[in-house]
């Protein structure tokens, strides 16, 4: 987007009063949508994002301007304020010299973003057809889908040029089913860091019976119990559980700065000896990978958590440096308009050896989360809540009733340590997550086992 | 960044104008376009250090584009003049690929065009002219504050002073065309500090369109203080049945989900337990809320909304009864309603949207209260509005005779929100404009809380 002479150039105005490093990121990212409703072709979009991103870091410090007119004046501009953060003068002067890194190939993602229109409504009109067909009280199917490519430059005062072109595209289909006064809501989504041809094998029909299975049963469910008790986590989906309940705490930012509960637990019994949760930028296709992160730096797997012992921190450049460690490829910002954050990926937990059947069989009177709609934590005490999808309730070992949409509210070291058995059915959900930071909004994924937890809090209405 | 750009909108409009030109010559039947300059400045302390500044002027692009009933969207902020007619081209293809619909469209064309109000108060030059040095020492000095106000506070996730001044102009193809300018500030803070062996974090912000109605840094920084201390020692409750009042706060994140109950898009869909419910009593005859986007200086206010339309006040709801939906021009055609002018940002949004407030304050509330729980901050949030079911994490005190007798945490409130406006039982005078959405804080008759 910019020459290397140009990016040199910024760099040296972003540095021309001190500080240890700077950066220039360049982003342009072009989505294309289409929106299915009441069994029509609703609405297209067109979203065009362009801009440079100049920061400058002196000790823990970081000056930020942005800007999406590329003209000199503006960028340089940029630069300048990015350079008010530093306070001396010794890098007037300066200039950085760039050469290009070179960046694995983890997204095949040829046809994106550019395909013919027609074939993005036929496969909503595909899902419209397949959910209105599962159910006659299937009474209306919202359809959307999101095809984007996302080019980033990224030059560095540490000398190095990363390009990377990111695909991400995203099916997702909500149905509602009605009988008399009663609703019931169903969603299911799928895509990743690929093309079209995904849906080749994961097919609209697919995700559409998905949402409609659960809208389907939802108009079934009984008011859900209140108080604690024992909570059987689906495979998958229930990812979003490591997520709350340990990734955001796991963010070299909060633990840099004494704020997560995690902070400076390194080597210590933060579960159970049967949790182990990596991170995993490198997975090839998912929607939570990176080839480079919004530094430049490679996405890499992360061992978080091992048998129970904290192994380690997702870092991005400026934590892990005052921390005294590489960046894990976990800076990763929503736009051109943020300064990068430490993120997570892909965030899942590896298989273990019960089987689905013994963990409800050995379950007396409980919940079986099959799915969550989502959640959120307060890293500090870790307190954490997550949001019912599909759930059912669990008695005497057998599932039995679907229960309404409940939130779930624990704390995060003690309902890992509680967790009593893990499955041997690890999976990673369907590519549709997206998490918000301090505003920023990215894209990840989440995997897990079916996992079961020997008691937590239960948020339904039902006091039994 | 000193830009001299006119004050009047002219070149923002302008631009707008050329857009909706372009759009038109590559075969839109019709056209809007909304062009927002907006200049931003964040400061962000931790300690002692200023450990963020973050500056910039950025410009957006919004446009609605229609051929025949069939509609696109582009939003742009690359203003390359062959690119930029490149993307409104391929968006006016996109168009043909959608279903023509007799019902989507720009809003009719008036005999007379609206009057825009100009004395809604919406910018303040003090905002625009402070200087970054007064900011970033600001942010250092309610860093400062946090913890001269309370030892205990050893830590923080930062304390920040942002500003925000932006023109905004609207042109359609029908010949409406406005602009108006806006600028908005806040601070806040989170402090952190030690309980026992738990770490607690208590976060407080504040904003408004000027620095008079701003909350001094004294006062942010006793709010975040607070928020953070005084949940020291909270334990999990009994899972109980009891009255629960929320705290002017916690109050206004139930009405943002009852803002999605009334947003015509979701009823029109279905997802919305307020369906087919128009002229019904649903709430208790305390409940009067309100959409008012002509309130002078408040930030939900402006002279027309997304679609041009002026701005007005609509009662949603009086005494309990539900009175109308909040509509888009597309939603109040296909429900056959007219707009209340809640179009934004190419759906549904509130402008000042808020439960109207009764007497007393917090502390009456509470001492009215033999035996019940007061909710302070709630996490969680709801994933559909179809069903109506309500359930969040929550923590907050414990009353007991009419007082706080000890914090709670770690507990779940539930029930539906047919029951809740139901159960509103009172609600305090100490409403407030410190963001769209907001309301008094108010008791519910009965709420399950779900604890151990």
């Amino acid at each position: 987007m910019l020459d290397r002479e140009t990016l040199e150039r910024l760099l040296g105005t972003a540095l021309a009063r001190g500080g240890d490093y700077a950066d220039v990121f360049c982003e342009r990212r072009v989505a294309l949508s289409f929106r299915l409703q009441g069994g029509v072709i609703h609405e297209g979009g067109l979203v065009v994002t362009q801009g440079v991103g100049i920061r400058t870091i002196a000790g823990e410090s970081a000056g930020y301007g942005y800007s999406d007119d590329l003209s000199a004046t503006a960028l340089a501009r940029a630069a300048g304020v990015a350079s008010t953060i530093a306070n001396g003068s010794d890098g007037a002067g300066r200039r950085a010299h760039v050469e290009p890194v070179s960046v694995a190939r983890l997204y095949d993602a040829d046809g994106s973003a550019s395909s013919d229109s027609a074939a993005y409504v036929k496969l909503l009109e595909r899902a419209d057809v397949a959910a209105r067909a599962f159910d006659p009280r299937v009474s209306s199917v919202n359809a959307t889908i999101t095809d984007e490519i996302q080019e980033v430059w990224i030059a560095t005062s540490d000398g190095r040029l990363a390009y990377d072109r990111r695909p991400l595209i995203s099916l997702g289909v909500q149905v509602l089913c009605v009988r008399g006064k009663e609703r019931g809501f169903g969603y299911a989504g799928d895509g990743g860091r690929t093309s079209m041809l995904y849906f080749d094998g994961r097919t609209p029909e697919s995700i559409a019976l998905e949402a409609a299975r659960v809208s389907a049963i939802n108009l079934e469910a009984i008011e859900a119990p209140a108080g604690e008790m024992e909570m059987v986590v689906g495979s998958g989906g229930g990812g979003v559980l490591l997520h709350e309940a340990v990734g955001h705490g796991l963010e070299s930012d909060f633990s840099r700065q004494g704020v997560s509960l995690y902070s400076g637990r390194v080597g210590q019994r933060v579960a159970s000896e049967l949790v182990t949760i990596y991170d995993d930028g490198n997975l090839a296709g998912e929607r939570g990978s990176l080839a480079v992160d919004d530094e430049g730096n490679p996405g890499s797997h992360k061992v978080l958590v091992e048998n129970g012992i904290l192994r380690g921190y997702m870092q991005d450049y400026l934590n892990g440096r005052l921390m005294g460690v590489a960046s894990t490829g976990s800076g990763r910002r929503q736009s051109f308009r943020s300064m990068p954050q430490p993120r997570m990926c892909n965030t899942y937990m590896p298989a273990g050896t019960s089987t689905v059947d013994e963990i409800v069989r050995s379950t007396k009177r409980g919940i079986y989360a099959k799915s969550f709609a989502g959640g959120q934590v307060e890293i500090s005490k870790g307190d954490f809540v997550f949001m019912i999808a599909e759930g059912y309730l669990i008695e005497d070992g057998r599932v039995t009733s679907p229960v309404k949409n409940a939130t779930i509210v624990g704390n995060g070291p003690e309902v890992m340590s509680s967790v009593v058995a893990v499955g041997n059915d690890s999976r990673l959900a369907g590519g549709h997550y997206t998490c918000g930071k301090g505003g920023q909004y990215v894209p990840v994924g989440v995997g897990m086992p079916t996992v079961k937890i020997s008691s937590i809090t239960v948020g339904g209405s039902d006091l039994g | 960044m000193a830009d001299a750009r006119r004050a009047d909108g002219a070149s923002e409009l302008e631009r707008a104008h050329a857009a909706v030109e372009t759009a038109m010559q590559a075969g839109a039947t019709q056209a809007e376009a909304t062009f927002t300059v907006s200049e931003r400045f964040t400061a962000e302390a931790r300690d002692r250090t200023l450990t963020k500044v973050e500056r910039s002027i950025g410009k957006m692009l919004q446009m609605r584009i229609f051929v025949d009933g069939r509609k696109s969207s582009l939003t742009s902020s690359d203003f390359d003049s062959s690119r930029l007619r490149a993307a409104i081209e391929r968006a006016v293809g996109q168009a043909r690929y959608v279903q023509s619909d007799p019902l989507a469209g720009l809003p009719d064309r008036l005999e007379a065009p609206p009057a825009y109000r100009e004395d809604l108060g919406l910018f303040a030059s003090a905002v625009a002219e402070r200087t970054a040095q007064e900011k970033t020492e600001e942010a250092v000095a309610l860093e400062r504050r946090i913890r001269e106000i309370d030892a205990r506070i050893e830590n923080s996730n930062g304390s920040s002073v942002g500003d925000a001044s932006a023109t905004v102009a609207f042109v359609n193809s029908l010949g409406l065309n406005g602009s108006y300018r806006s600028t908005r500030v806040n601070r806040s803070s989170s402090p952190v500090a030690h309980d026992g062996g738990n770490k607690r974090t208590g976060a407080y912000g504040t904003a408004a369109r000027s620095l008079d109605d701003l909350e001094t840094v004294d006062a942010v920084a006793r709010a975040a203080v607070r928020r953070t201390v005084e949940l020291f020692g909270a334990c999990k409750p009994p899972t109980m049945r009891v009255p629960v009042i929320f705290e002017r706060d916690a109050a206004a994140s139930v009405m943002a989900d009852l803002f999605a109950a009334l947003n015509a898009a979701n009823v029109a869909t279905g997802n919305s337990w307020l369906a087919n419910r128009a002229g019904e009593r649903i709430g208790s005859e305390l409940v009067r809320i309100v959409d008012d986007g002509c309130l002078p200086g408040r930030l939900g206010s402006s002279p027309f909304d997304g679609e041009g339309v002026p701005t007005r006040r609509t009662v949603a709801v009086d005494r309990g009864v539900l009175r109308t939906f909040l509509y888009d021009t597309y939603y109040a055609r296909k429900l056959g309603a007219g707009t209340t002018a809640n179009s934004a940002g190419g759906g549904i949004g509130p402008n000042n949207f808020y439960l109207e407030a009764g007497a007393g304050s917090l502390e009456d509330l509470i001492a009215a209260t033999p035996r019940g729980v007061l909710v302070l901050d709630t996490i969680g949030f709801a994933t559909e509005h179809a069903s109506g079911t309500y359930s969040r994490g929550a923590r907050g005190f414990y009353i007991e005779n009419g007082e706080v007798a000890y914090p709670i945490d770690g507990f779940t409130i539930a029930g539906t929100f047919a029951q809740m406006l139901a159960g509103v039982d009172r609600v305090a005078g100490d409403l407030r404009f410190d963001a769209s959405v907001v309301s008094p804080s108010f008791r519910v008759a009965e709420m399950t809380i779900s604890g151990t």
